[in-house]
């Protein structure tokens, strides 16, 4: 299992246990063949649901509280909505590891349709794997970038079906929406 | 069958959780509202948002709760007063019509959480509507309901239609004009119920009219409805007045929001 540190080691503001969650992103990691130790930095002042990959190599991110709560229960942790957070982030430092992603911006030059696009390809294998899903709550954030259209329908279904998609395959699906 | 029924023990299923006012204004992250969070500084809901289409996910569950709540609520006021001795006739068919738009917000509500991928139940539910709805006095009870809380639902429907609009979402944007004109002409008995029931009885109106504000400002949290462009949820002036609301009584609110947004600023 690979070896997880989480920043702060305890939490004043949400009911979260830094363990439980350091075992949930080791699980993770693990069924999607990561090794490597892995940083997570958690602003727990914050209950919105963001998330980013501050370093590549070694592997740190860093999320907002937010983006591992229970949304039934506020404060308190949620187990699958963390294993969709941290699942997408470690396929897309897979994914850029892969090859297939060298031509793909920064992170932070990426758009919101890109990051839709890249998000719903994540979801999918992330679902056939068990890990993640609400497969329609991606297909909602989809349509709201790239239009309530069949053309846009079915541009995610190839996102969300595809096991091994380059980043260039994804920009052209996401691209050909925007011409419609 | 007993009357005022207390919202503890609303029937729900198991895949609804209640958050109590206490814990929701307790959480020291700041309050949920507007499918965001007071911490936040919150914009306009727009789908240009990065969170946006989960902010409007959010806020569509909180609607479709909110609308259960309406029907039980609505239902009450059916049941809890005495024709004659408390409440004309025509009171209770309007409430009874009110319960069929409700149910039939329920059922559209549902709909559109499937249209937007979001699971019933899948955000906590606050029972604050329906506690306005416990008021042992039926004009109170429907001006903090009637007026102050479908007032916010007015704002809050004309906004998701936007939003619909701007997303090129047709199914949000019918849907949620739909149910808007439901809500003014909801608004509009409470408005109508008011003045005829409080119109020989000053105290009575002051009473009532003080019960809205507590209401309103209850749901007021860093003044997010208001007319500033970049309030989360709009003040829709122009239903309001369609549903009963002078002039001054939008000012009022507007001004209360405006000072809630100061404040929080500070």
């Amino acid at each position: 299992m690979p070896q997880v540190s989480v920043t702060p080691e305890s939490f004043e503001m949400v009911f979260y246990d830094a363990a439980v969650i350091g075992e949930v992103i080791s699980e993770v990691a693990e069924r999607l063949g990561v090794e490597e130790t892995i940083t997570l930095e958690i602003d727990e002042g914050s209950p919105l649901g963001r998330s980013k990959i501050t370093s590549y190599d070694p592997i740190e991110l860093w999320v907002d509280g937010g983006a591992l709560e229970n949304t039934q229960r506020p404060r308190q942790f949620g187990e699958a909505r963390s294993r969709d957070t941290i699942g997408r982030l470690l396929l897309r430092i897979l994914d850029r590891r892969s090859g297939r992603f060298n031509e793909t911006p920064a992170d932070d030059e990426l758009d919101l349709m890109q990051f839709a696009a890249w998000d719903v390809h994540c979801v999918g294998r992330l679902e056939r794997l068990g890990i993640g899903g609400q497969r329609q709550r991606r297909l909602y954030q989809f349509r709201n970038r790239h239009g309530f259209t069949d053309v846009a329908d079915a541009a995610f279904e190839q996102l969300w079906d595809s096991s091994e998609l380059s980043w260039t395959e994804i920009e052209r699906i996401s691209e050909d929406c925007r011409t419609v | 069958m007993r009357k005022i029924f207390p919202a503890e023990e609303l029937a729900r299923d198991s895949r609804f959780i209640r958050q109590t006012n206490e814990q929701r204004l307790g959480d020291p992250r700041g309050a949920r509202v507007a499918g965001g969070n007071t911490s936040e500084r919150l914009a306009k809901l727009t789908p240009d948002l990065a969170n946006g289409p989960d902010r409007a996910r959010a806020l569509m569950h909180g609607i479709f709760v909110g609308e259960i709540q309406a029907l039980e609520g609505a239902g009450r006021t059916c049941w809890d007063f005495e024709v004659g001795e408390d409440v004309p006739l025509e009171l209770k068919l309007d409430m009874a019509r009110q319960c069929w738009d409700e149910a039939r917000h329920c059922e559209i509500s549902v709909s559109l959480a499937e249209h937007m991928g979001t699971e019933l139940g899948e955000f906590a539910e606050n029972g604050l509507l329906y506690e306005a709805a416990c008021n042992p006095d039926p004009v109170l009870r429907l001006t903090g309901v009637n007026r102050a809380l479908e007032g916010l639902a007015i704002d809050v429907f004309n906004t998701m239609k936007e939003f619909g609009n701007m997303a090129g979402d047709p199914v949000l944007e019918f849907c949620e004009d739909w149910m808007l004109a439901d809500e003014v002409t909801h608004v509009k008995m409470g408005s109508d119920w008011l003045r005829r029931l409080t119109e020989n009885d000053k105290e009575r109106l002051d009473k009532a009219l003080e019960f809205q504000k507590v209401v309103d400002r209850l749901f007021s949290f860093n003044g997010f409805r208001g007319e500033d462009d970049d309030s989360p949820i709009q003040l829709t002036r122009r239903f309001r007045e369609l549903a009963g609301f002078s002039d001054d009584e939008i000012d009022e609110i507007a001004d209360m929001s405006r000072e809630a947004r100061v404040e929080a600023a500070s």
